[in-house]
This record gives structure tokens, C-alpha cells and sequence, in this order.
């Protein structure tokens, strides 16, 4: 096992999912709102990056746009087609709540996959684009795989300074309120419908620029790599992490990529003992997730630490 | 500016086939600028649909309502809301996930509820001179001491008090009250009617429901009653007592002379 790959990849990966799952503490644990399309906000990020950044198509290339633009315009346009896909999907469903919300989402980005899949002048249907354009690093001094990790990083950290400020802010409070009780918050003067678009709109820019990052490290896009999974592991890791904190989402994705690539990096002699191990990964991920859901150590911990901190107040 | 503040005309609502306001010919009634109007009626008597009515959490089926002149019909509620008018609830509703203090800072409208101020930093400056105005309020109503406990900690009567707290930072030219004295310590009930007395001194409009006819009749200026939708009578607290129709209407038939 190769330390060093591992912790880069558990750090590149880590921290590109931790984008979405700080995300969608937003969106959800304060939001209230339920987002199962996540995927399709990544997708739209890391296409937009591929189509801005390749080459106009020449030869035998099926997909008609390619603008040949520098790094930077790819990643805004991720930015902006991940907002832009937020408008479409969010407008005319935020009236939705809970469930409906959820399947709504989930119908639209199943409907967005389809489409990556089959039309291929835009993304070259299921072949996908490939040869991806990576920003050059040679230029501060940085192999490619270290500041992939670390732009991983810096965006993470962005985001979550961002959500932080937004979220410590009289804005959180109204936000927590309107989640609380929406009549109560309506009566006490909060536009509940700007607060609600705001949010789901704001917190889909950083899901396309990580989208955008993962184009960079894959330097692949296809429509297998953005199926529903990537929204099922994010809400996975949010739920492990327990939502509320940013802290906590970020701590519960690096744990569950941790966990994933510890068992993907182990080395079989057989092809059958590889696909067994494939499968017994499946089911640890489901048994941990069931087991945190069931005993909750995580709030126990916080529990316990705010009993304490009451009795010293006390004392 | 009129004279009346609040003007109710024709208002029905139609819950599937019972009309549950207005009765044959619709509700009409106007609030004056400035008085304590208490709102009383039998259980189903309309009340609460009524406030549910004024403040746009209902569409009413037909009629209007006007604040200030101005045709409340299509505004959403928290517009009403911004137009000045304040409401509690039958049942409290506060918010869980929020302390007591945050819970009356949340019905201050701030400018940090805008994105531009969150991420330029300039609600910082606004939002000490809103907790000091949260903490006064929850200290007229007896909360004082509560500020940072969850609102889970609170009974019933003292979630109603913060209810009313939540509303006054708001500084509403209007406030429609639901029942505010039921499940309020009696000790307290001195205090609130104190406090509305203060409110309506200071020249602002209150509706007031109330079943504790003791507690209402004495600071009421107007009383209105409602039986099965429709007015039965509007006049003074005196008027009232008096009304054959509405000592029938509360006792039975056999206590009207």
C-alpha cells in the first residue's frame, strides 16, 4: 500500500465530495431543503469546464462545441452552469417541500443524465469527452497530483468560509426560522420564497466548481462517471458526519473516502477475491451507515460535551 | 390617512361546503386608528380564521380586506407583515432550533437578511442595538432571565409572551392578538395587560381575542362578536354586557331577559 497515493487521493477526492457535502448542509440541514439531484449540479460544472476549456471539434468528434478557452474561463463557466442549471431546476419546484422536493430533484438530474447520454453534440453521449485540459502547475513549481490536492483544498475551504459567513449571520437565523415554522417566519415579515431560491441557487455555484475540479482530475468526462451514486455517497457522508456543522460534514466525507480507498487500494491475486472485496465494501458502507444512524455517537458526543460545559457554567 | 386603520368589507371564507366566515352576506367591520378592539365569540365562532384572514396566511373566498387604504387582497404575508402588521398565534409557534433571544431577533426585519451585507460584513454594526432591543422586550414580558435557554424550556404561557415579544421588535402599527392570556400565569396576565394598555397609549392598533372576558372587557375600548361567521354586535364593553343577543349567544337563550 502506497501511503503517500493514498492520503493524496483520500485528500483530492475528500475534499472535492466535502464541497457537495457542505453544500448540502446548507441546502438541507438549514435549508430545509431535500436536493437528490446533487449529481446533476456536478455534472453540469464539469461539462461546462470539458466543453470551455477543449478543442473545436475537428476529424471524426461528434460534439459541436469546443471554445478552447483557458483554465479559469472553464471553471467560472462550471460556476455559472451550475447556477444556471440551479435557476431551471429550482424556480419552478421550490414550492415543493420535504419528499417532493427530493423526488423532483432526483427526476431532474436522472433527466440531465439521460440527456449527456444521448445527445451528442454537446457532450459526446456516452463515450463522454476525454483529454481534458489540466491548468499548467509547472508554473508555480507543483507536480500535477500536489496541487490538485491542494486546489482541492482551497476550494473546500472557500466554500466552507463562505457557507460559515452566511451561516453565522442574521440570514442563518432567518433561514433556521423559515425551516422551524414558515408560517410564524411569513408573519414576522421573511420572504420565504426570495430566502429559499437564494440558498439552493448559492449553494449550487461551489458544486459546479468542484465539478470543474474533478473534470481536471479525471480529465474525463462521461455520463458513468455522474450517475445518482455521487448524490447517494454525499448524503451518505452527510448524514455520517451529522448535519448541522461544517465540521462534522467535512470529518464524515474524509472518513467515508478514507474508508473507500483504504479497501481499493488493497492488492488481490485473483480477479474473484478483487470483485468479492467490491461487494463486502458495499455492504460495510451500508452496515456503518446503519449502525451511526441507529446509536448516534457522534450527537452523544455533543451531548455529552454540552452537559458538561452547562455544569461548569453552573459551577 | 383615514380615521380607520383596518377595514374588513364583505370578507367570506369557504372551508369545502361550510362557510366558515361571513355567514350570507359577509363580515364587515372597521378597526380605528389607535383603539384596543377585543374579538370574542363562541368556539367557532370565526375568530382565528378571521386573523388567519387579515394577516394572508388564508386567501379569503370573497371581500377584502385594507390596511392603511391599502387592498391587502393578493399580498403575500410577509409583505402584509411589512406593512405593519403584527399577529400571534392560537397556538405558539416559535422557532425550536433558536434560542429565546434569537427567537425575537428573528422578527426584527436586518439588513444581514440580505446577501450583499451577509458577505460584505456591514450587519455587524446593526446587530448589537438589535439584541439590546430583543433582550428589553423579552424583559417587558417577563423573560429577562430566559435569553439563551431553547425554547423547549418554555411552558406554554411563557411561548405565548415570547410570541408577543417576537412581534413588538417588529414595532407593527397594528398587532392581531390570539387568546394571549390562555396558559398565562395569572401574576402574568396583570403584566400583559399592562403592556397592551402601553401599546395602545403609544398609539398603536390592537385586535385582541380573548375568552377571559374579565381580562378584555376592562381595557377594550371596542368589542366585537362574532357568532357562526357573521358580527353579532360591535360596540363598547358596556354595550356589550348589556347585549341581550350576546349574553344568548355565550350563556344560552334562557339567561337573556
Amino acid at each position: 500500500m502506497n501511503i503517500e497515493q493514498l492520503v493524496l487521493t483520500v485528500l483530492t477526492y475528500g475534499c472535492v465530495y466535502a464541497v457537495m457535502t457542505v453544500s448540502l448542509n446548507l441546502q438541507y440541514a438549514r435549508g430545509g431543503m431535500i436536493n437528490f439531484g446533487t449529481v446533476a449540479y456536478f455534472a453540469a460544472g464539469a461539462y461546462a469546464y470539458a466543453i470551455f476549456t477543449q478543442e473545436a471539434p475537428s476529424g471524426l468528434d461528434q460534439y459541436a462545441f469546443g471554445f478552447d478557452a483557458p483554465w479559469w474561463v472553464g471553471f467560472l463557466a462550471a460556476g455559472v452552469a451550475s447556477l444556471l442549471f440551479a435557476v431551471i431546476t429550482g424556480w419552478p419546484t421550490l414550492r415543493l417541500r420535504g419528499e417532493y422536493l427530493a423526488l423532483t430533484t432526483f427526476a431532474f438530474a436522472e433527466v440531465f443524465h439521460s440527456f449527456l447520454l444521448n445527445e451528442r453534440r454537446i457532450g459526446n453521449g456516452s463515450v463522454g469527452l476525454s483529454n481534458i485540459n489540466r491548468p499548467d502547475f509547472s508554473a508555480i513549481g507543483l507536480d500535477d497530483k500536489y496541487a490538485l490536492a491542494a486546489a482541492a483544498a482551497l476550494l473546500l475551504l472557500l466554500t466552507a468560509l463562505l457557507s460559515r459567513r452566511l451561516l453565522a449571520s442574521p440570514y442563518g437565523r432567518a433561514i433556521d426560522a423559515i425551516r422551524d415554522d414558515e408560517i410564524a417566519a411569513e408573519t414576522v415579515g421573511k420572504d420565504i420564497k426570495r430566502m429559499r431560491f437564494e440558498v439552493f441557487l448559492l449553494s449550487a455555484v461551489p458544486i459546479g466548481f468542484a465539478g470543474a475540479l474533478y473534470a481536471m482530475i479525471t480529465t474525463l468526462v462521461s455520463p458513468y462517471l455522474f450517475t445518482a451514486e455521487v448524490t447517494f455517497f454525499v448524503w451518505i457522508a452527510l448524514v455520517l458526519g451529522g448535519e448541522h456543522t461544517i465540521k462534522g460534514v467535512v470529518i464524515g466525507t474524509l472518513a467515508l473516502v478514507t474508508f473507500q480507498e483504504v479497501v481499493r487500494s488493497f492488492h488481490f491475486e485473483t480477479v474473484r477475491a478483487a470483485e468479492i472485496a467490491a461487494s463486502v465494501e458495499h455492504v460495510l458502507t451500508g452496515a456503518i451507515f446503519i449502525m451511526i444512524l441507529r446509536w448516534q455517537p457522534f450527537d452523544r458526543i455533543k451531548k455529552k460535551e454540552a452537559a458538561i460545559k452547562k455544569k461548569e457554567a453552573a459551577a | 390617512m383615514t380615521d380607520d386603520i383596518l377595514v374588513v368589507d364583505k370578507l367570506t371564507k369557504q372551508f369545502g361546503g361550510l362557510r366558515a366566515v361571513g355567514g350570507e352576506s359577509g363580515l364587515s367591520f372597521k378597526v380605528k386608528r389607535g383603539t384596543l378592539v377585543g374579538l370574542i365569540g363562541p368556539n367557532g365562532a370565526g375568530k382565528s380564521t378571521t386573523f388567519n384572514l387579515i394577516s394572508g396566511i388564508l386567501p379569503p373566498s370573497s371581500g377584502s380586506v385594507s390596511l392603511n387604504s391599502k387592498d391587502l387582497s393578493n399580498i403575500r404575508t410577509s409583505d402584509i407583515a411589512a406593512h405593519g402588521l403584527g399577529r400571534t398565534f392560537q397556538t405558539p409557534r416559535a422557532f425550536p432550533s433558536l434560542t429565546v433571544l434569537e427567537n425575537v431577533m428573528v422578527g426584527a426585519e436586518s439588513l444581514g437578511e440580505r446577501l450583499i451585507p451577509v458577505f460584505s460584513g456591514a450587519w455587524r454594526g446593526t446587530e448589537g442595538e438589535l439584541g439590546t432591543k430583543a433582550a428589553e422586550m423579552l424583559a417587558k414580558v417577563g423573560l429577562a432571565d430566559r435569553l439563551n435557554e431553547t425554547v423547549s424550556n418554555l411552558s406554554g404561557g411563557e411561548l405565548r409572551m415570547l410570541e408577543v415579544a417576537r412581534q413588538l421588535v417588529r414595532d407593527p402599527e397594528i398587532l392581531l392578538l390570539d387568546e394571549p392570556t390562555a396558559g398565562v400565569d395569572p401574576s402574568l396576565q396583570g403584566k400583559l395587560s399592562s403592556i397592551l394598555v402601553d401599546l395602545r397609549k403609544e398609539g398603536r392598533t390592537l385586535i385582541v381575542v380573548e375568552h377571559n372576558l374579565h381580562f378584555l372587557l376592562r381595557i377594550a375600548d371596542t368589542v366585537i362578536v362574532l357568532q357562526n361567521g357573521e358580527l353579532l354586535a360591535q360596540g363598547t364593553p358596556q354595550e356589550i354586557k348589556n347585549d341581550q343577543r350576546v349574553i344568548a349567544a355565550y350563556l344560552g337563550d334562557e339567561y337573556a331577559a
